[in-house]
C-alpha cells in the first residue's frame, strides 16, 4: 500500500527541481522563486542521428 | 565478433601499449640519417596538412627559414616559391613519426632526440627544445641570427648532446616522470621538475665529453628542455598504436595555425580538420590581444595524447594559475579528461589527487557520444611570429565527429 503521507509530506516540504533538457524549464521556476538545478545534459552526439546509429554500432558507451 | 566487441579487442592493445610502453632517450642525429621516409627536399611542420594559399605567416617563414638553413635556396622568398611550385615538399611531422612544438620545423641535417619504446618498438623523433632565447625558428622568427644560432646548435651543440645520451645508455623518460610525480608538472606547458631531473642525470656525461661551456649553461639553464624528449617519446608510443587496426583511440594532434587536426589509430595518419580552436590565458605582454594571435599552433600536444598537459591539468595547480585559471578547473579539466579516456598511467600519480594516476588513451566514441571536450594546454603564437603567451584550447568537436564517420567507413558501417 502506498504511504500516502509520505507524498503529502513531499508537497508541503521546499521544492527543489532537478531539470533536464532545456534551460527554460529552470529558469521559469526560478523566477518564480524556486531552485532549480540544471543538469548539464545533451543527447548522445549532440542529437546527430547519423552519428547515434553508427555509435549503436560501434558501442564503447558505458 | 561484432563490430564493437572487435573495436574493444583492437583498443586493449592500443591501451597496452600506452600504459606499458617505457620510452628511452637513445640518441640525437640529424633526421636524414634517422627518421624514416626523411629527404632533402623536405621539411615537416606541425599539424595538419597546409593550404599553402592560407599559411600563416610564421609557419611559411619557418618552412622558408629552414630551406635556407638547409641551403635548398639562397633567400626566404626563393625558398617559398620553391615549396609552391612543388620543389621542396612539406608534409605534417606527425605522419613521420615526429613532432614539432609551436611553429618550428624539422629539416634534413637538423639534430633530432631519438626515442624508442622498449615495448613496443615504436620510435619517436623531435628536435631538442632551442633554449630560453625568444627570437627562435621555433615561434616562426629568422633572420641572420636566427640562422647563425641554428648552425651552432646543430654542429657546436648536439653532437655533444647525442654522445652524452649515447654514454649514458639511455634517458629512461617514464623514471624522471616517476622521480618528477607530485612535483607540479603537467609536462607540456609547464616541466621543471622533468627538466632538472634530466639535467641532473644527464650534465656529468655531457661534461665527460668535453661539451662547450656554451652548450652545457643553455642546456642546464632552460627548463623546458624535458618537453621535447617527451614529445618525441609520445610519438614513439603512438607510431606503435597507429599500428592497431579498428581501435577508435587518438593517436595523433596538432595545429598549423590555421587548421587543427587529429589521428586516430584504426586510421593511421589520415587527419581529420576543423578550424583550429585560439589558446587563450595569459599574454607575455600587456598590450597583447586575441586580435594578434594565431590559431592553435604546434605539435607539442602529442604530449596530451600520451596523458599529459591539460589531460593531467590537475598535476600542474601552478599553470593553472599563471594562465589565469583556478584549481577547481584543473580538477574539472582532469575529471572530462577521465570520463572519455580507457585507463591511467600507474607511474606518476597525483599526491593531491588520492594518488589517482593521469587518463590516458582518449576515445572518440566517448567524446562524440557524451559531448565531452578534452582540454589542451599549449603556448599561443602571434600572427607576426614570436609567443604571444600561453594557457588552454578546447579540442574542435568536429575533429571527434569526422574521425567517428571515418572509422565508419574504414569497418563499413557507412
Amino acid at each position: 500500500m502506498m504511504d500516502i503521507g509520505k507524498i503529502l509530506d513531499l508537497f508541503k516540504s521546499e521544492l527543489v527541481v532537478i531539470n533536464v533538457g532545456s534551460h527554460t524549464f529552470a529558469s521559469a521556476l526560478e523566477k518564480q522563486g524556486y531552485t532549480a538545478v540544471q543538469v548539464d545534459w545533451v543527447p548522445p552526439a549532440g542529437g546527430d542521428k547519423k552519428l547515434q546509429e553508427i555509435l549503436k554500432i560501434m558501442g564503447g558507451l558505458h | 565478433m561484432t563490430i564493437e566487441e572487435r573495436i574493444t579487442k583492437a583498443n586493449e592493445k592500443v591501451m597496452e601499449i600506452f600504459l606499458t610502453g617505457r620510452p628511452v632517450w637513445t640518441d640525437v642525429r640529424p633526421a636524414i640519417e634517422v627518421v624514416p621516409g626523411m629527404r632533402k627536399n623536405l621539411i615537416l611542420h606541425p599539424g595538419p596538412p597546409i593550404d599553402k594559399d592560407h599559411i600563416v605567416f610564421p609557419l611559411r617563414n619557418s618552412i622558408s627559414g629552414a630551406a635556407v638553413h638547409e641551403k635548398l635556396a639562397d633567400t626566404v622568398e626563393e625558398a617559398w616559391r620553391m615549396v609552391l611550385a612543388g620543389e621542396i615538399e612539406i608534409a605534417p611531422a606527425q605522419n613521420y613519426q615526429c613532432s614539432c612544438a609551436a611553429a618550428m620545423v624539422m629539416s634534413a641535417s637538423m639534430p633530432v632526440i631519438v626515442v624508442e619504446d622498449k615495448t613496443s618498438g615504436g620510435k619517436g623523433f623531435s628536435t631538442p627544445h632551442p633554449g630560453s632565447n625568444p627570437k627562435v625558428l621555433r615561434w616562426g622568427l629568422y633572420d641572420a641570427e636566427v640562422e647563425q644560432d641554428l648552425r651552432v646548435f646543430r654542429d657546436e651543440y648536439c653532437p655533444y648532446l647525442g654522445e652524452a645520451v649515447r654514454t649514458s645508455g639511455g634517458m629512461d623518460i617514464i623514471n624522471i616522470l616517476s622521480k618528477t610525480a607530485g612535483m607540479g608538472d603537467e609536462n607540456h606547458n609547464r616541466q621543471p621538475a622533468g627538466s632538472m631531473c634530466l639535467a641532473l642525470t644527464l650534465a656529468p656525461y655531457l661534461l665527460d665529453c668535453n661539451a662547450p661551456r656554451k652548450a652545457v649553461k643553455d642546456f642546464l639553464a632552460n627548463d623546458r628542455f624535458f618537453l621535447n624528449p617527451l614529445m618525441a617519446a609520445s610519438g614513439s608510443i603512438c607510431a606503435s598504436a597507429k599500428q592497431v587496426k579498428e581501435s577508435t583511440v587518438m593517436v595523433g594532434m596538432g595545429g598549423n595555425g590555421e587548421d587543427f587536426g587529429i589521428q586516430v589509430s584504426g586510421t593511421g595518419n589520415a587527419w581529420y580538420i576543423s578550424e583550429a580552436p585560439y589558446i587563450l590565458g595569459t599574454f607575455l605582454k600587456p598590450n597583447y590581444t586575441v586580435d594578434d594571435l594565431l590559431r592553435y599552433m604546434g605539435d607539442s600536444c602529442v604530449t596530451e595524447v600520451y596523458g599529459f598537459g591539460g589531460m593531467c591539468a590537475i598535476a600542474g595547480p601552478a599553470y593553472m594559475r599563471l594562465t589565469g585559471s583556478t584549481f577547481e578547473e584543473a580538477i574539472s579539466r582532469t575529471e572530462k579528461a577521465h570520463s572519455v579516456s580507457l585507463g591511467e598511467h600507474t607511474f606518476a600519480p597525483v599526491p593531491w589527487n588520492k594518488y589517482k594516476g593521469m587518463p590516458v588513451g582518449i576515445d572518440i566514441r566517448k567524446v562524440v557520444g557524451f559531448n565531452v571536450l578534452p582540454i589542451s594546454h599549449g603556448g599561443s603564437g602571434l600572427k607576426t611570429g614570436g609567443q604571444a603567451g600561453a594557457g588552454s584550447a578546447q579540442l574542435p568537436m568536429d575533429c571527434f565527429k569526422k574521425a567517428l564517420l571515418g572509422m565508419a567507413e574504414e569497418l563499413q558501417i557507412v
